[in-house]
Protein backbone atom coordinates (compact mmCIF):
# COMPACT_ATOMS: atom_id res chain seq x y z
CA UNK A 1 0.00 0.00 0.00
CA UNK A 2 3.11 2.26 0.70
CA UNK A 3 3.91 2.79 -2.95
CA UNK A 4 0.65 3.47 -4.25
CA UNK A 5 0.78 6.28 -1.36
CA UNK A 6 3.87 7.78 -2.75
CA UNK A 7 2.89 8.11 -5.77
CA UNK A 8 -0.56 9.79 -4.93
CA UNK A 9 1.74 12.40 -2.67
CA UNK A 10 3.42 13.71 -5.78
CA UNK A 11 0.50 14.73 -7.39
CA UNK A 12 -1.13 16.76 -4.06
CA UNK A 13 1.93 18.68 -3.54
CA UNK A 14 3.02 20.08 -6.99
CA UNK A 15 4.17 23.03 -7.67
CA UNK A 16 2.74 25.25 -10.55
CA UNK A 17 3.06 23.80 -13.49
CA UNK A 18 0.98 22.43 -16.32
CA UNK A 19 3.24 19.58 -17.42
CA UNK A 20 3.92 18.54 -13.89
CA UNK A 21 0.75 18.61 -12.91
CA UNK A 22 -0.29 16.17 -16.34
CA UNK A 23 2.22 13.46 -14.48
CA UNK A 24 1.07 13.73 -11.01
CA UNK A 25 -2.81 13.72 -11.97
CA UNK A 26 -1.86 10.21 -13.84
CA UNK A 27 -0.20 8.95 -10.51
CA UNK A 28 -3.03 10.10 -8.53
CA UNK A 29 -5.70 8.23 -10.36
CA UNK A 30 -3.57 5.16 -11.11
CA UNK A 31 -3.27 4.69 -7.32
CA UNK A 32 -6.77 5.44 -6.24
CA UNK A 33 -7.65 1.94 -5.93
CA UNK A 34 -11.29 1.77 -4.51
CA UNK A 35 -14.67 3.79 -4.87
CA UNK A 36 -14.37 6.01 -1.04
CA UNK A 37 -13.51 9.06 -0.29
CA UNK A 38 -9.78 10.40 0.22
CA UNK A 39 -8.74 13.82 1.43
CA UNK A 40 -5.82 14.76 1.57
CA UNK A 41 -3.33 17.62 2.76
CA UNK A 42 0.31 18.49 1.58
CA UNK A 43 3.19 21.01 1.37
CA UNK A 44 5.83 21.51 -0.53
CA UNK A 45 9.12 22.96 -0.48
CA UNK A 46 11.01 24.43 -3.07
CA UNK A 47 14.40 26.22 -4.27
CA UNK A 48 15.64 27.21 -7.71
CA UNK A 49 18.17 29.20 -9.25
CA UNK A 50 17.25 30.77 -12.92
CA UNK A 51 19.76 32.67 -15.00
CA UNK A 52 17.76 33.58 -18.25
CA UNK A 53 17.98 36.48 -20.56
CA UNK A 54 16.45 39.02 -18.40
CA UNK A 55 17.25 37.78 -14.51
CA UNK A 56 19.31 36.26 -12.65
CA UNK A 57 18.34 35.17 -9.11
CA UNK A 58 16.69 32.74 -7.08
CA UNK A 59 13.46 31.84 -5.54
CA UNK A 60 12.51 29.53 -2.26
CA UNK A 61 8.62 28.91 -2.15
CA UNK A 62 5.77 26.51 0.08
CA UNK A 63 3.56 25.16 -1.26
CA UNK A 64 0.45 23.83 0.63
CA UNK A 65 -2.19 21.98 -0.89
CA UNK A 66 -5.30 19.77 -0.93
CA UNK A 67 -6.75 17.33 -2.90
CA UNK A 68 -10.17 15.19 -2.82
CA UNK A 69 -10.85 11.83 -4.69
CA UNK A 70 -14.05 9.34 -4.90
CA UNK A 71 -13.82 6.38 -7.70
CA UNK A 72 -12.78 7.75 -11.04
CA UNK A 73 -12.78 11.62 -10.20
CA UNK A 74 -10.77 13.65 -8.36
CA UNK A 75 -9.87 17.36 -7.88
CA UNK A 76 -7.28 19.93 -6.10
CA UNK A 77 -5.92 23.16 -5.37
CA UNK A 78 -2.78 24.49 -4.53
CA UNK A 79 -1.19 27.60 -3.91
CA UNK A 80 2.77 28.78 -3.20
CA UNK A 81 4.19 31.46 -1.25
CA UNK A 82 7.57 33.23 -2.75
CA UNK A 83 10.81 34.54 -1.75
CA UNK A 84 12.03 35.47 -5.37
CA UNK A 85 15.21 37.28 -5.84
CA UNK A 86 16.02 38.54 -9.57
CA UNK A 87 18.60 40.90 -10.56
CA UNK A 88 19.11 42.50 -6.96
CA UNK A 89 15.57 42.71 -5.65
CA UNK A 90 14.16 40.56 -2.96
CA UNK A 91 10.49 40.58 -2.80
CA UNK A 92 7.72 37.96 -1.40
CA UNK A 93 4.23 36.78 -2.14
CA UNK A 94 1.92 34.37 -3.67
CA UNK A 95 1.90 32.71 -7.09
CA UNK A 96 -0.95 31.63 -9.29
CA UNK A 97 -3.56 29.16 -7.21
CA UNK A 98 -4.07 26.19 -9.51
CA UNK A 99 -7.19 24.45 -9.62
CA UNK A 100 -7.03 20.64 -10.63
CA UNK A 101 -10.33 18.43 -11.81
CA UNK A 102 -9.27 14.94 -13.34
CA UNK A 103 -11.22 11.48 -14.41
CA UNK A 104 -9.81 7.97 -14.86
CA UNK A 105 -11.51 6.81 -18.59
CA UNK A 106 -10.14 3.55 -18.96
CA UNK A 107 -8.43 0.93 -16.52
CA UNK A 108 -7.56 -2.38 -16.58
CA UNK A 109 -4.63 -4.32 -14.08
CA UNK A 110 -1.55 -2.74 -16.36
CA UNK A 111 -2.93 0.35 -18.26
CA UNK A 112 -4.85 3.21 -17.19
CA UNK A 113 -6.58 6.32 -18.89
CA UNK A 114 -7.20 9.80 -18.18
CA UNK A 115 -8.37 13.20 -18.35
CA UNK A 116 -7.88 16.05 -16.49
CA UNK A 117 -8.32 20.14 -16.65
CA UNK A 118 -6.11 22.75 -14.55
CA UNK A 119 -7.17 26.13 -14.11
CA UNK A 120 -4.52 28.65 -13.11
CA UNK A 121 -5.90 31.73 -11.75
CA UNK A 122 -3.82 35.38 -11.69
CA UNK A 123 -3.34 35.62 -8.05
CA UNK A 124 0.53 36.07 -8.02
CA UNK A 125 1.73 39.55 -9.46
CA UNK A 126 2.97 39.70 -12.90
CA UNK A 127 4.42 43.05 -12.63
CA UNK A 128 6.44 41.53 -9.82
CA UNK A 129 7.06 38.07 -11.58
CA UNK A 130 5.24 35.91 -9.74
CA UNK A 131 2.32 35.58 -11.94
CA UNK A 132 0.69 34.85 -15.70
CA UNK A 133 -1.70 38.06 -15.30
CA UNK A 134 -4.33 35.90 -16.79
CA UNK A 135 -6.14 32.71 -16.41
CA UNK A 136 -4.68 29.77 -18.27
CA UNK A 137 -6.43 26.49 -19.23
CA UNK A 138 -4.63 23.17 -19.55
CA UNK A 139 -6.69 20.55 -20.74
CA UNK A 140 -4.80 17.42 -20.80
CA UNK A 141 -4.82 13.63 -21.24
CA UNK A 142 -3.00 11.18 -19.54
CA UNK A 143 -1.61 7.40 -19.78
CA UNK A 144 0.22 4.67 -17.61
CA UNK A 145 1.41 1.69 -17.84
CA UNK A 146 2.99 -0.57 -14.60
CA UNK A 147 4.09 -4.16 -14.84
CA UNK A 148 5.88 -5.39 -11.85
CA UNK A 149 8.16 -3.17 -10.50
CA UNK A 150 8.07 -0.59 -13.36
CA UNK A 151 5.25 2.11 -14.04
CA UNK A 152 5.50 4.24 -17.07
CA UNK A 153 3.89 6.76 -17.42
CA UNK A 154 3.00 10.24 -20.60
CA UNK A 155 1.09 12.81 -20.98
CA UNK A 156 0.19 15.43 -23.43
CA UNK A 157 -2.17 18.79 -23.39
CA UNK A 158 -2.49 22.14 -24.57
CA UNK A 159 -2.89 25.28 -22.76
CA UNK A 160 -3.66 28.57 -23.21
CA UNK A 161 -4.43 32.12 -22.06
CA UNK A 162 -7.69 33.42 -21.59
CA UNK A 163 -6.76 36.82 -21.43
CA UNK A 164 -10.99 37.73 -22.67
CA UNK A 165 -11.54 37.03 -19.21
CA UNK A 166 -9.71 40.12 -17.86
CA UNK A 167 -6.14 39.15 -18.03
CA UNK A 168 -3.14 40.97 -19.38
CA UNK A 169 -3.60 40.64 -23.47
CA UNK A 170 0.31 40.46 -23.87
CA UNK A 171 3.11 37.51 -23.94
CA UNK A 172 4.12 37.97 -20.71
CA UNK A 173 7.82 36.22 -21.44
CA UNK A 174 10.10 33.28 -19.85
CA UNK A 175 9.60 33.79 -15.92
CA UNK A 176 11.18 31.54 -14.06
CA UNK A 177 8.16 31.24 -11.65
CA UNK A 178 5.93 31.01 -14.66
CA UNK A 179 4.90 28.28 -15.92
CA UNK A 180 3.92 27.44 -18.47
CA UNK A 181 5.68 30.19 -20.15
CA UNK A 182 3.65 30.94 -23.24
CA UNK A 183 0.31 31.91 -23.83
CA UNK A 184 -0.41 29.01 -25.73
CA UNK A 185 1.38 25.63 -26.03
CA UNK A 186 1.56 22.12 -26.41
CA UNK A 187 2.72 20.40 -23.03
CA UNK A 188 3.86 16.97 -22.81
CA UNK A 189 5.39 15.16 -20.16
CA UNK A 190 7.18 11.14 -19.97
CA UNK A 191 8.87 9.26 -17.11
CA UNK A 192 9.36 5.84 -15.25
CA UNK A 193 9.47 4.83 -11.67
CA UNK A 194 10.68 1.94 -9.76
CA UNK A 195 10.44 -0.11 -7.12
CA UNK A 196 13.42 0.15 -5.40
CA UNK A 197 12.83 -1.81 -1.95
CA UNK A 198 9.63 -2.13 -0.22
CA UNK A 199 8.23 1.83 0.38
CA UNK A 200 11.19 3.43 -1.75
CA UNK A 201 10.21 4.48 -5.70
CA UNK A 202 13.00 6.06 -7.53
CA UNK A 203 12.15 7.66 -10.91
CA UNK A 204 13.32 10.19 -13.78
CA UNK A 205 11.23 12.15 -16.23
CA UNK A 206 10.66 14.43 -18.54
CA UNK A 207 8.57 17.42 -19.25
CA UNK A 208 8.21 20.45 -21.78
CA UNK A 209 6.37 22.72 -23.73
CA UNK A 210 6.26 23.74 -27.26
CA UNK A 211 4.68 27.16 -28.52
CA UNK A 212 2.20 27.28 -31.07
CA UNK A 213 2.36 31.01 -31.25
CA UNK A 214 4.92 33.43 -29.99
CA UNK A 215 7.18 32.13 -27.75
CA UNK A 216 9.97 29.86 -26.46
CA UNK A 217 10.45 26.24 -26.24
CA UNK A 218 11.01 24.27 -22.89
CA UNK A 219 12.23 21.13 -21.49
CA UNK A 220 12.87 20.20 -17.66
CA UNK A 221 14.41 16.65 -16.58
CA UNK A 222 14.55 15.47 -13.92
CA UNK A 223 15.00 12.72 -11.02
CA UNK A 224 12.99 11.52 -7.90
CA UNK A 225 13.06 9.29 -4.85
CA UNK A 226 9.95 8.78 -2.83
CA UNK A 227 9.47 7.01 0.20
CA UNK A 228 6.46 6.79 2.96
CA UNK A 229 3.89 4.97 4.90
CA UNK A 230 0.08 4.10 4.10
CA UNK A 231 -1.09 7.71 5.74
CA UNK A 232 2.12 10.01 5.15
CA UNK A 233 4.70 10.30 2.49
CA UNK A 234 7.30 12.36 1.05
CA UNK A 235 9.41 12.77 -2.27
CA UNK A 236 11.98 14.69 -3.31
CA UNK A 237 12.92 15.69 -6.75
CA UNK A 238 16.05 17.59 -8.17
CA UNK A 239 15.10 18.87 -11.51
CA UNK A 240 17.37 20.63 -14.29
CA UNK A 241 16.19 23.32 -16.69
CA UNK A 242 17.49 21.66 -20.01
CA UNK A 243 15.87 24.33 -22.29
CA UNK A 244 14.11 27.32 -22.65
CA UNK A 245 15.33 29.53 -19.36
CA UNK A 246 12.73 27.94 -16.94
CA UNK A 247 15.33 28.10 -14.14
CA UNK A 248 19.02 26.29 -13.76
CA UNK A 249 18.35 23.52 -11.07
CA UNK A 250 15.01 23.36 -8.51
CA UNK A 251 14.98 21.10 -5.73
CA UNK A 252 11.95 20.11 -4.62
CA UNK A 253 10.67 18.37 -1.53
CA UNK A 254 7.19 17.51 -0.65
CA UNK A 255 4.69 15.49 2.10
CA UNK A 256 1.56 14.58 2.31
CA UNK A 257 -0.84 12.97 4.70
CA UNK A 258 -3.91 11.13 3.63
CA UNK A 259 -6.98 10.44 5.23
CA UNK B 1 -17.05 15.01 -14.68
CA UNK B 2 -18.73 17.62 -12.30
CA UNK B 3 -15.35 17.90 -10.37
CA UNK B 4 -14.09 18.90 -13.48
CA UNK B 5 -16.80 21.54 -14.53
CA UNK B 6 -16.47 23.25 -10.70
CA UNK B 7 -12.88 23.42 -10.71
CA UNK B 8 -13.01 25.18 -13.94
CA UNK B 9 -16.08 27.67 -12.40
CA UNK B 10 -13.74 28.27 -9.40
CA UNK B 11 -10.77 29.26 -11.59
CA UNK B 12 -12.88 31.86 -13.45
CA UNK B 13 -14.40 32.86 -10.47
CA UNK B 14 -10.80 33.79 -8.71
CA UNK B 15 -10.35 36.34 -11.61
CA UNK B 16 -12.50 38.45 -10.68
CA UNK B 17 -10.84 39.51 -7.21
CA UNK B 18 -7.03 39.26 -9.05
CA UNK B 19 -5.24 40.79 -11.49
CA UNK B 20 -6.15 44.60 -11.21
CA UNK B 21 -3.36 46.66 -12.47
CA UNK B 22 -3.02 45.39 -16.09
CA UNK B 23 -1.21 47.17 -18.65
CA UNK B 24 -2.28 48.25 -21.99
CA UNK B 25 -1.21 50.39 -24.71
CA UNK B 26 -2.00 54.06 -24.27
CA UNK B 27 -3.02 53.85 -28.06
CA UNK B 28 -1.52 58.07 -28.14
CA UNK B 29 -1.13 59.04 -31.81
CA UNK B 30 1.87 61.39 -32.69
CA UNK B 31 0.15 64.59 -34.58
CA UNK B 32 0.65 64.62 -38.32
CA UNK B 33 2.57 66.40 -39.25
CA UNK B 34 5.20 65.87 -36.60
CA UNK B 35 5.65 69.06 -34.93
CA UNK B 36 9.10 68.29 -33.38
CA UNK B 37 8.74 69.77 -30.08
CA UNK B 38 9.01 66.37 -28.07
CA UNK B 39 12.41 64.80 -28.77
CA UNK B 40 14.99 62.83 -27.22
CA UNK B 41 17.33 65.59 -26.12
CA UNK B 42 13.93 68.45 -25.38
CA UNK B 43 11.98 65.29 -23.34
CA UNK B 44 13.08 61.69 -23.64
CA UNK B 45 16.43 61.80 -21.85
CA UNK B 46 15.66 64.18 -18.62
CA UNK B 47 12.36 61.91 -18.30
CA UNK B 48 14.43 58.79 -18.23
CA UNK B 49 17.24 60.11 -15.86
CA UNK B 50 14.25 61.55 -13.51
CA UNK B 51 12.56 58.37 -13.66
CA UNK B 52 13.84 55.05 -14.76
CA UNK B 53 17.75 54.94 -15.17
CA UNK B 54 18.55 54.66 -11.50
CA UNK B 55 17.41 50.87 -12.31
CA UNK B 56 16.83 51.03 -16.26
CA UNK B 57 20.62 51.95 -17.04
CA UNK B 58 23.01 49.78 -19.33
CA UNK B 59 26.16 50.17 -17.01
CA UNK B 60 24.58 48.69 -14.10
CA UNK B 61 25.19 44.86 -13.22
CA UNK B 62 22.63 42.41 -12.37
CA UNK B 63 22.78 42.85 -8.43
CA UNK B 64 22.61 46.48 -9.23
CA UNK B 65 19.41 46.53 -11.03
CA UNK B 66 16.54 46.51 -7.95
CA UNK B 67 14.73 43.88 -10.40
CA UNK B 68 15.10 45.88 -13.67
CA UNK B 69 15.39 43.26 -16.33
CA UNK B 70 18.30 43.33 -18.45
CA UNK B 71 18.71 44.52 -21.92
CA UNK B 72 15.18 47.20 -20.53
CA UNK B 73 17.78 50.10 -20.29
CA UNK B 74 16.58 53.41 -21.10
CA UNK B 75 19.61 55.57 -20.56
CA UNK B 76 20.23 55.96 -24.56
CA UNK B 77 17.27 56.52 -27.38
CA UNK B 78 18.88 53.51 -28.76
CA UNK B 79 17.73 51.71 -25.69
CA UNK B 80 14.50 52.75 -25.43
CA UNK B 81 13.41 52.29 -29.02
CA UNK B 82 14.53 48.52 -28.22
CA UNK B 83 11.03 48.34 -26.02
CA UNK B 84 8.68 51.42 -27.14
CA UNK B 85 5.52 49.52 -26.52
CA UNK B 86 6.63 48.23 -23.03
CA UNK B 87 7.29 51.83 -21.91
CA UNK B 88 4.18 52.82 -22.89
CA UNK B 89 2.10 50.07 -21.50
CA UNK B 90 3.58 50.48 -18.55
CA UNK B 91 4.98 54.52 -17.94
CA UNK B 92 2.71 55.99 -20.20
CA UNK B 93 -0.85 57.77 -20.26
CA UNK B 94 -3.63 58.28 -23.67
CA UNK B 95 -6.69 58.45 -24.90
CA UNK B 96 -7.14 54.45 -24.10
CA UNK B 97 -5.09 53.68 -20.62
CA UNK B 98 -3.34 55.47 -18.12
CA UNK B 99 -0.27 53.36 -16.72
CA UNK B 100 1.29 54.20 -13.23
CA UNK B 101 2.90 50.33 -12.81
CA UNK B 102 6.28 52.30 -13.36
CA UNK B 103 8.18 53.92 -11.23
CA UNK B 104 7.68 51.38 -8.67
CA UNK B 105 7.04 52.54 -5.45
CA UNK B 106 10.64 52.13 -3.67
CA UNK B 107 13.74 53.73 -5.80
CA UNK B 108 17.54 53.90 -4.96
CA UNK B 109 19.06 57.63 -4.03
CA UNK B 110 21.96 56.81 -6.37
CA UNK B 111 22.12 54.62 -9.27
CA UNK B 112 22.37 50.84 -8.70
CA UNK B 113 21.98 51.26 -4.91
CA UNK B 114 19.15 50.07 -2.30
CA UNK B 115 15.86 50.84 -2.06
CA UNK B 116 15.62 53.64 0.35
CA UNK B 117 13.54 56.60 -1.00
CA UNK B 118 9.98 56.66 -2.92
CA UNK B 119 10.44 56.91 -6.12
CA UNK B 120 9.48 60.25 -7.74
CA UNK B 121 6.50 59.92 -9.70
CA UNK B 122 5.58 61.71 -13.01
CA UNK B 123 2.87 63.45 -13.48
CA UNK B 124 -0.24 62.62 -15.66
CA UNK B 125 0.97 65.30 -18.59
CA UNK B 126 4.38 64.54 -18.57
CA UNK B 127 3.39 60.67 -18.65
CA UNK B 128 0.92 61.84 -21.63
CA UNK B 129 3.94 63.44 -23.10
CA UNK B 130 5.91 60.06 -22.91
CA UNK B 131 3.19 58.36 -24.85
CA UNK B 132 3.27 61.15 -27.58
CA UNK B 133 7.01 61.21 -27.89
CA UNK B 134 7.34 57.20 -28.40
CA UNK B 135 4.55 57.47 -30.91
CA UNK B 136 6.63 60.00 -32.63
CA UNK B 137 9.95 58.79 -31.76
CA UNK B 138 9.17 55.40 -33.46
CA UNK B 139 8.36 57.35 -36.61
CA UNK B 140 11.15 59.53 -37.33
CA UNK B 141 14.51 57.91 -38.83
CA UNK B 142 17.48 57.31 -36.59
Amino acid sequence: MALPIVATLTGLCAPSGSARAEHDMAAMSANHQHDGSEISAGVAVEAAQFDTMSYVGSYQGVAPSIGWMRGRFGAGATLGLYHLTKNGLSLYGVGDMMFTGHAMVFATETVQTGLALHMMAPTGSELDGLGMGHVMAMPSAWATWRADRLSVRASAGYSWALTGTGGAQHNHGPSPLVDPMNMQEVTWSAGGDLDVVHGIRAGVRAEGGIPTGVGSERVIGAGRIAWGTSRLSTAFELQLGLAGDPFTIRGVIETALRF
Amino acid sequence: MRVVVLSFVVGLGLVACTNSSIPEPTQAVCPDPDPGTLTWDSFGQKFMADYCTACHDSSLSHAQRNGAPLYHDYDTLMGVLEIPDHIDQYAGAGPASENTEMPPSQCPSVMGGPLNRACPKPSTAERTDLAVWIACEVKRPH
